[in-house]
C-alpha cells in the first residue's frame, strides 16, 4: 500500500460519508418540516391567511405527490440551490457562506488557544503522573473541567466586561474582540484535550523505549520532547475530527453569547424564525466543512504516522 | 495470591499504592453529592416552592443573602433559588431519560454490530461515524425547533442524536470481551448469539456501561441546559437552569449575582457526574489488573 | 584488587503499606573483574533484573536501595544526581534490554536514535555520529547499514531490532555491558547468533548477562551466581558449578533442563513456586521446595565458600556424588 492509495482510499470513505450524511440529514429535515405540520404554512409564516399559504403550496409544490417533492429537493440540493431565506430575501446559501469566515476565524484562534494550553499542560501533568504537584494540579483541572463552556463565556463577560470594562463583548471589533468569545470557544475544548495529552504522555511515558532511552543518559527534558510527546500528540492529533464537531456545536452558543457574526448564530436565528431554506444550507456547509476536515485529519495523519506511511518491510 | 513474581506484584502494588484512596474517596464524594442531588429533586419536584413564581417588582433584584434571599431575587422579584430549585427536576429528569435513551439504543447496536459481520457490520459503523463527526447540538437544535419545545421532544432529541457516542465505545468494548475463553466457550458449546450477548458479554460491560452513563449523564445536562439558554429547551416561563442563566444575561450590570446560582448548580451537577465517572473507571481499571 | 563492578551487600526493597519494605534484593555481594562475563541465573521474581537496573540507577518508581554499595571502577554509583548519572548510562555502563520489539522509539528513525546517544556522549557532529552509528551497525553485522539507518524500527524483524539495541549499549564503548535476557525474546535461531554477538563485545570490556536459562550461561559465561528469593545461594566458575552443584537449588536446576537426547526421559521439575518478597527472612527461603530440608534449615544459611572460588549459601550442600 503506497501513499497515493492510501490517500485515495481516504478521500473515498469520507466522500462516502459525506454522501451518507448529506442524504440522511436532508431527507430528515424533509420530514421534519412535513411532520411540523403544513408545510406551506411554516414557511408563510404566523400571521399569512389562508390565501397566501394556498399560494406559497403552489409555488413550492407542496401539492404534488411525496415522492415528487422528495426527488425535486434532491435535485435542487446537488445544484445548490437552496432556494431565498425568507426573512432576508437573498440567496440562502450565499448568505450562509458570507457568515462562514468569522466563524472559521474563531475556530481557528480557538485551536490554537486549545494547543497552547493542552499540549504543555496536559504533558507536564504526564510525565510523572505520581509526583505530588500534579496531584494538586489535577484536582484543580478537575473541578475546572467541571464548568460548561458556555459558563466560562458568561462568567468572562461578567469580569472582564461587566466588572473590569476592558473590553467589549459585542460582535467583531478588531483584534480586541477576538479574546474572549475565542477562549470561551476553546474552553469547550481545553479539559477534554488536557486529559487526553496528560493520559497519552503518562501511558507513553511507560513504554519501554523511554527506558531504553534513559538507559542511553537521555535528560528528562530530552525523553520529554523527542521521545514521549511526539508519540503522545499523534494520538491526540487523531481525534481532531471529533473535537472539530464539538468545536461547531460550541461555536452555537458562543456566537450566540458574543453576537458574534458567524454563522452559528445564523443557524440559531434561522432556526427561531423557521427560515428554512437558511436551516437547510447551513447543515448542508457544515455537512461538508465535517467532511473535509475529517479527510484532511485522516491524510495528515497518514503522512504524519511512519507507521503508516511505509509499507511494512520485513528485513 | 502469593505466589506472584516479584516484578508484577510490586508493580501492582505501586499502581495501587496510593490511588485506592484517591479512586475510592472520587467516587464516595461524587456519590454524596448526586444523593444531595436527587433528594433535592424529590423534594422540590414534588413540593415546587411557591417562591419560584411569586415576585413583586418590590422584591426585584435584590443581591444574595439580603432580606432572607439566600441567592438573591431575579428581573421579576422571584427568588434565584427557588427558581434554581425548580428547575431541578426538569434539568435532571431531561438529562435522565435523554441518557437512558442514549446508552439503551447505543449498547443495543453496538452489541448487534459486535455480534454481526461484513457488510451489515460495515454499514452499522459507517452510520455511527458519520453521525458521531457531525455537531450534536446542530441536529438538536434543528429538529427541536421543528418538533416544538417540552420535555418529551427534549428528551427524545437529545438521547438520539447521542447515540452513536455510545455504541461506538459499547462495539469497542464488546469486540475485545468476545475474544475472551469463556465466551469462545460458551460459542463453542453452542449457545446463541444473542444469549452469549446478552448473559456474558452484557454483565462484562457494566463498568463500561456505569461510567459511560455517569459521563453522558453530564453532557446532557450540560445539552439541555445550552438549549433552555438558546430558547429552545424548556417552554418559555418555566424555571430551567438554562433559561435563567439567559435571563441573567440581560440584567448582567445591575445584578450580576444572577448567574451565580444557575452556573453553581449546574458546576455541582457535572462535577459530581464526573467524580462518579472517573471514581468508577479508576476502581474497575484496577480491580482488571488483579484479575488473572 | 579492584574489580570493574562491585556489588555489596546491596539491599533494594519495595515500599509497601506495611510499615517495613519488602525485600527484592536481600545483601547481594557481586564482583565483575574486567573481560570477565558474569551470568546472574534465576527464575522470574529472583531480583535478578532489579540488580541489572540498580547498577543503571533504574529501578521503578516504589523501589529503592536500602543499603549497600555499587562501585564501578571504584567510584560509588549509589546517590549519584541526576546530571551524573546521564554521563554514566549509556557512556561507562551500557544495557541491552529485553525486548526489541517495544525497546524502540516507533517515530524516529534508527539513525536518529542512535546518533542521539553518540552526539551526547562522544560530542560529535551530525556527520561523524552517522559514520560512527553506520560503522557499529556493520560490525554487528547488519546488512547494508548506511540505508538501514534511515528506516524506522518497525520495519526491521527481531533480530535486527535487538542488534540495534545491543548497538546503542555498546557504541560509545563502555567498560561494562549489562545485558538483560537479550534473547529470550527472540526466535532460537536468532538466540544463537545474538548470543554470539554479545560474546565478543562483552568479553571485551566487562559484562553481566541476566538470564533463566542455564544453556546460556553454558555457553556464555565465565562465572556464574544464582539468585534465588532476592540472595545470591551459589556462585562459581561456570563449568564448575554447572558439573558439580552445591545448592539443591542448582542441582534442581540443572534437572529441569529436558534432556533431548533421551527420550521417554521424565520432566523432572522443582516442586512448588518462589515466594514472594517478605520483610523479615529468618529461615532459608527455599526450605518449603527443598527435598534436603531439616531443622537447621530454620536458620537462613550464610554465602560461605565451597571450595576452590566457589561460595553457596546452604547447611546441606551437596558434593559430587550427593546430587541426583
Amino acid at each position: 500500500m503506497t501513499a497515493d492509495s492510501a490517500i485515495l482510499r481516504a478521500l473515498g470513505r469520507r466522500g462516502l460519508e459525506l454522501l451518507v450524511l448529506l442524504v440522511s440529514i436532508s431527507t430528515l429535515l424533509f420530514f421534519l418540516l412535513r411532520l411540523s405540520g403544513d408545510p406551506a404554512a411554516v414557511l408563510a409564516g404566523e400571521e399569512a391567511d389562508a390565501e397566501t399559504v394556498a399560494l406559497i403550496s403552489q409555488r413550492y409544490g407542496f401539492d404534488d405527490p411525496l415522492l415528487i417533492q422528495y426527488l425535486r429537493y434532491l435535485a435542487a440540493m446537488v445544484s445548490l440551490d437552496f432556494g431565498n431565506s425568507l426573512t432576508a430575501q437573498t440567496d440562502a446559501l450565499a448568505l450562509v457562506m458570507e457568515r462562514l469566515g468569522s466563524t472559521l476565524l474563531l475556530a481557528l484562534l480557538a485551536l490554537v488557544i486549545t494547543a497552547a494550553i493542552s499540549i504543555p499542560l496536559g504533558a507536564w501533568l504526564g510525565f510523572r503522573p505520581a509526583a505530588r504537584s500534579r496531584k494538586w494540579t489535577n484536582a484543580l483541572v478537575f473541578i475546572l473541567q467541571g464548568i460548561p463552556g458556555y459558563i466560562v463565556g458568561l462568567l468572562l463577560i461578567q469580569l472582564f466586561v461587566v466588572e473590569l470594562r476592558w473590553l467589549t463583548s459585542i460582535g467583531n471589533q478588531g483584534p480586541s474582540s477576538w479574546l474572549l468569545p475565542s477562549l470561551t470557544l476553546a474552553s469547550f475544548l481545553v479539559p477534554k484535550m488536557v486529559r487526553i495529552v496528560a493520559a497519552n504522555t503518562a501511558e507513553t511515558m511507560a513504554e519501554d523505549y523511554i527506558r531504553t532511552a534513559r538507559a542511553t543518559g537521555a535528560s528528562d527534558a530530552a525523553l520529554l520532547m523527542r521521545h514521549a510527546l511526539p508519540n503522545a500528540l499523534l494520538g491526540a492529533t487523531a481525534l481532531i475530527g471529533t473535537q472539530f464537531a464539538f468545536l461547531m456545536s460550541g461555536s452555537l452558543i458562543t456566537e450566540v453569547i458574543f453576537a458574534w457574526p458567524g454563522f452559528g448564530a445564523l443557524l440559531i436565528s434561522s432556526v427561531e424564525r423557521l427560515d428554512f431554506p437558511v436551516v437547510q444550507a447551513a447543515v448542508f456547509v457544515i455537512a461538508v466543512l465535517v467532511s473535509v476536515v475529517n479527510a484532511v485529519t485522516d491524510i495528515a495523519f497518514s503522512v504524519i504516522d511512519p507507521r503508516l506511511r511505509t509499507a511494512r518491510q520485513s528485513v | 495470591m502469593s505466589t506472584q513474581p516479584a516484578f508484577g506484584l510490586f508493580k501492582r502494588r505501586h499502581a495501587g499504592f496510593k490511588k485506592p484512596a484517591m479512586a475510592d474517596a472520587m467516587l464516595i464524594l461524587g456519590l454524596c453529592m448526586a444523593a444531595i442531588l436527587v433528594v433535592l429533586t424529590l423534594v422540590f419536584g414534588l413540593n415546587p416552592p411557591q417562591s419560584a413564581n411569586t415576585g413583586s417588582l418590590m422584591t426585584r433584584f435584590k443581591p444574595p443573602a439580603l432580606d432572607g434571599y439566600l441567592l438573591g431575587t431575579d428581573q421579576l422579584g422571584r427568588s434565584l433559588a427557588g427558581r434554581v430549585a425548580a428547575g431541578m427536576p426538569w434539568a435532571l429528569g431531561v438529562a435522565m431519560v435523554a441518557t437512558s435513551i442514549s446508552l439503551i439504543v447505543g449498547t443495543a447496536i453496538g452489541l448487534v454490530a459486535a455480534s454481526l459481520d461484513g457488510w451489515p457490520r460495515r454499514i452499522i459503523r459507517m452510520v455511527i461515524d458519520t453521525v458521531i463527526a457531525f455537531p450534536s447540538l446542530v441536529i438538536a437544535v434543528t429538529v427541536i425547533a421543528l418538533l416544538g419545545r417540552g420535555f418529551w421532544p427534549l428528551a427524545l432529541t437529545l438521547g438520539l442524536a447521542t447515540w452513536p457516542i455510545s455504541a461506538r465505545v459499547v462495539f469497542a468494548e464488546a469486540m475485545s470481551i468476545v475474544q475472551r475463553d469463556y465466551v469462545l466457550a460458551a460459542d463453542l458449546a453452542g449457545v446463541a448469539w444473542p444469549k452469549i450477548m446478552v448473559f456474558h458479554v452484557l454483565p462484562a460491560l457494566r463498568p463500561t456501561l456505569l461510567t459511560m452513563f455517569a459521563f453522558t449523564f453530564a453532557d446532557m445536562l450540560i445539552a439541555e441546559s445550552a438549549l433552555s439558554f438558546l430558547g429552545l429547551g424548556v417552554p418559555l416561563s418555566a424555571p430551567s437552569w438554562g433559561n435563567i442563566l439567559s435571563e441573567s444575561r440581560e440584567s448582567l450590570v445591575v445584578a450580576p449575582w444572577m448567574m451565580l446560582a444557575p452556573a453553581a448548580a449546574i458546576i455541582f451537577s457535572v462535577v459530581a457526574l464526573n467524580l462518579i465517572g472517573d471514581g468508577i473507571s479508576a476502581i474497575s481499571r484496577r480491580n482488571s489488573g488483579r484479575a488473572s | 584488587m579492584t574489580g570493574l563492578l562491585e556489588i555489596e551487600e546491596l539491599s533494594v526493597g519495595l515500599a509497601s503499606n506495611q510499615g517495613a519494605p519488602l525485600l527484592v534484593l536481600d545483601r547481594i555481594n557481586l564482583t565483575i573483574r574486567k573481560g570477565e562475563i558474569l551470568c546472574l541465573v534465576g527464575e522470574s521474581g529472583s531480583g535478578k533484573s532489579m540488580t541489572a537496573l540498580s547498577v543503571m540507577g533504574l529501578l521503578p518508581p516504589g523501589v529503592e536501595v536500602i543499603s549497600g554499595s555499587i562501585r564501578l571502577n571504584g567510584q560509588e554509583l549509589l546517590g549519584l544526581s541526576d546530571t551524573q548519572w546521564r554521563t554514566i548510562r549509556g557512556g561507562a555502563i551500557g544495557m541491552v534490554f529485553q525486548d526489541p520489539m517495544t525497546g524502540l522509539n516507533p517515530v524516529r528513525t534508527i539513525g536518529a536514535q542512535l546518533s542521539e546517544t553518540i552526539r551526547r556522549h562522544q560530542g560529535s557532529s551530525k556527520e561523524q555520529a552517522l559514520a560512527i552509528a553506520e560503522a557499529v551497525l556493520a560490525s554487528l553485522g547488519v546488512p547494508a547499514a548506511r540505508e538501514r539507518l534511515s528506516v524506522f524500527p518497525h520495519q526491521l524483524s527481531g533480530g535486527l531490532r535487538q542488534r540495534v539495541m545491543i548497538a546503542l549499549a555498546i557504541v560509545n564503548r563502555p567498560g561494562l555491558i549489562i545485558a538483560d535476557e537479550p534473547t529470550t525474546a527472540l526466535d532460537t535461531t536468532i538466540q544463537a547468533q545474538i548470543l554470539d554477538l554479545l560474546r565478543d563485545r562483552l568479553a571485551e570490556a566487562g559484562g553481566l548477562m541476566i538470564t533463566h536459562d542455564l544453556a546460556v550461561a553454558a555457553e556464555i559465561a565465565d562465572r556464574i551466581s544464582v539468585i534465588y528469593h532476592g540472595r545470591i545461594i551459589e556462585e562459581g566458575p561456570t563449568q564448575s558449578v554447572l558439573a558439580d552443584p552445591r545448592h539443591p537449588y542448582t542441582a534442581g536446576l540443572i534437572e529441569a533442563v529436558p534432556d533431548f537426547g533421551h527420550k521417554g526421559r521424565p520432566l523432572v521439575p522443582i516442586p512448588g513456586q518462589p515466594p514472594p518478597p517478605a520483610a523479615l527472612r529468618q529461615f532459608c527461603s527455599f526450605r518449603d521446595r527443598c527435598r534436603f530440608a531439616s531443622p537447621a534449615c530454620a536458620e537462613m544459611p550464610a554465602l560461605s565458600a565451597a571450595g576452590k572460588s566457589r561460595k553457596v549459601a546452604c547447611h546441606h550442600a551437596l558434593h559430587r556424588g550427593t546430587a541426583g
